[in-house]
């Protein structure tokens, strides 16, 4: 752990291992990683000694330089490959458990990540396919999660059709029309413009509260972190591991005040130093 | 000033070529009569055009034959070749063991081993065919392995999130993102098939009512009737001009709608 020096606008975090696993809202967890470790076979330390337990109704960011390891552990946050050491759980269980009712993943790609070949209707039931889940109530899911996405004119359309920004919101429609718990997000806006990025941050928050998901989400952007989370989680590279985790205690609904007001100003500093140092320590395991 | 009829992308892709052409064989025919040169060393385009109308049977039903042969091995070659691709992807193990053959399959000469070909297989239209299949199934083979492996890896990410098995994996995923290398190795293999053909019809040089465009050729050259070699020649590129534009018009036709190759970007 290395601490940060910071003026840090009204709150005040003690630095200490629990810190990591600091009970939040009051939820229970949701995903827990405990001392992992991920090395790659071709020797790559990409992440080590790792621990961080999100819980319900989470937002948490995961922000670090480039190649600190924020994907690897996304993806062992869903399930994808096999940690080295340690362990991950999922509803204070294993992995079997995910996709149950009331323990549904979905996962947001950097790219949208959509299948050229089909309509965007076709993209965003491809889910449901799946699983195997038919019928009209299944329709009347992905005519919601369109809906949601201000996207239902579009459904015949293919993506090369669309936009950067309507092609995220098809990759946002497919994880949603699951109705996920947890949602893992990597760098989703991460090649849009800032307009359209500013957007989708405040879409997505909407459709955070109003479906009551728990959000982990990969960003470099400090702005966009401190943004749209309950937390920020700030990791170093070389090898990948957590060093900070900031709490963002402003309320929501947020919206253009926060991100024009002082205390916004005082998060993004205090992350930013907290990023700075996350970027040193890479440089001088080099 | 442009005329507009230049400005349609359309007209000028047929018209330039063809221009061309005209130029050239009207070029031929005044060198032909400004030189004398005999018919039976290169004749003019008017004297094959005569021989086109007046041997105009024979030329039909050799060309129906030297079809049959090249439809009948394209379709085979498309056949095993794409099924050959799906078992690849089954296993590193099975295309690590199997693709060298296919490889070998495909450098080895079809001049020499059409002969042996032709004395094991009894029927000489199935000796053709097998001897065409050799060659057009390999670009089947190795675009629709390589397509079937091309395949998004975060899409593929997705489907192992969901637990999907290797059969829901192969008709979502791998084949649809394999068709336009799938129609790339089709463009390849007619006109391959076409040359294994004609190829295997030389070595063989059988007669009689099997008689393809290539016996035609040879035989015409026999008794130096050079305008039918020509019109025959003519026939053969033409049949490969014909296969190859099919399989582009279908290729888009299918992709029109997803994929860069079919795409008309407008600027
Ligand atoms: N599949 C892989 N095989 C080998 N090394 C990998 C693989 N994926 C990522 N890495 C390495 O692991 C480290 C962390 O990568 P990643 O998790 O993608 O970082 P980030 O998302 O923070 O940029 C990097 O050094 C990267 O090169
Ligand atoms: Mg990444």
């Amino acid at each position: 752990m290395t601490n940060v020096k910071a003026t840090r606008p009204e709150v005040v975090v003690p630095m200490s291992t629990e810190q990591q696993t600091r009970p939040a809202v009051g939820g229970r967890p949701v995903v827990s990683v405990r001392d992992v470790d991920k090395v790659y076979g071709n020797g790559t330390v990409a992440l080590k000694g790792v621990n961080l337990t999100v819980k319900e109704g989470e937002f948490v960011s995961l922000l670090g330089p480039s190649g600190c390891g924020k994907s690897t552990l996304l993806r062992l946050m869903a399930g994808l490959g096999d940690v080295s050491a340690g362990k991950v759980s999922w509803w204070e269980q294993d992995y079997n458990v995910v996709g149950h009712k009331g323990r549904k993943l979905a996962f947001v790609f950097q790219n949208a990540t959509l299948m050229p070949w089909a309509r965007v209707r076709k993209n965003v039931r491809l889910p449901l396919d799946l699983n195997r889940e038919k019928g009209p109530e299944t329709e009347q899911r992905i005519d919601q999660a369109l809906d949601m996405v201000g996207l239902n004119k579009f459904g015949d359309a293919y993506p090369r059709e669309l936009s950067g920004g309507m092609q995220m919101r098809v990759s946002i429609a497919r994880a949603m029309v699951t109705e996920p718990n947890l949602l893992l997000m990597d760098e989703p806006f991460g090649a849009l413009d800032e307009m359209t990025r500013n957007k989708l941050n405040d879409d997505l928050l909407r459709l955070w509260k109003a479906n009551g998901w728990t959000v982990v989400f990969v960003t470099h952007s400090v702005y966009e972190a401190v943004y749209l989370s309950n937390r920020v989680v700030v990791m170093a590279a070389r090898p990948g591991r957590v060093i900070e985790d900031v709490p963002i205690e402003a309320p929501y609904p947020r919206g253009q005040e926060f991100r024009v007001s002082t205390e916004f100003a005082g998060y993004c500093r205090r992350v930013s130093e907290a990023l700075e140092v996350a970027s040193r320590q890479g440089e001088e395991a080099k | 000033m442009k005329s507009p009829l230049l400005e349609n992308e359309r007209f000028v892709q047929i018209a330039a070529p063809v221009f061309v052409g005209v130029v050239f064989l009207l070029l031929w025919e005044a060198v032909v009569r400004a030189t004398g040169t005999p018919v039976y060393i290169l004749p003019g385009p008017l004297d094959i055009a005569k021989a086109f109308v007046a041997d105009w049977a024979v030329l039909f039903h050799s060309l129906l034959m030297t079809l049959k042969v090249t439809l009948m091995a394209f379709a085979i070659s498309v056949v095993l070749g794409t099924a050959a691709s799906l078992l690849f992807v089954q296993s590193r193990w099975i295309e690590v063991s199997l693709f060298p053959y296919a490889v070998l399959m495909q450098v080895t000469p079809i001049v020499a081993i059409a002969p042996l070909i032709i004395i094991w297989v009894d029927d000489t239209t199935w000796a053709l065919t097998v001897c065409a299949v050799i060659i057009a199934i390999f670009p089947i083979i190795s675009n629709t392995t390589l397509g079937l492996r091309s395949v998004d890896p975060n899409l593929l990410s997705m489907f192992r999130m969901y637990r999907t098995g290797r059969l829901q994996q192969l008709i979502r995923l791998r084949i649809p993102s394999a068709l336009p290398y799938f129609f790339g190795g089709m463009r390849i293999s007619t006109g391959l098939a076409l040359i294994g053909a004609v190829v295997a019809e030389f070595v063989a040089g059988t007669g009689g009512t099997q008689a393809g465009l290539a016996y035609l050729i040879l035989q015409s050259g026999y008794n130096l009737n050079i305008p039918r070699m020509f019109a025959a020649l003519g026939l053969i590129t033409l049949t490969g001009i014909i296969l190859f534009a099919l399989m582009v018009w279908l290729s888009d036709r299918v992709l029109r709608n997803w994929h860069e190759s079919a795409l008309k970007v407008e600027q």
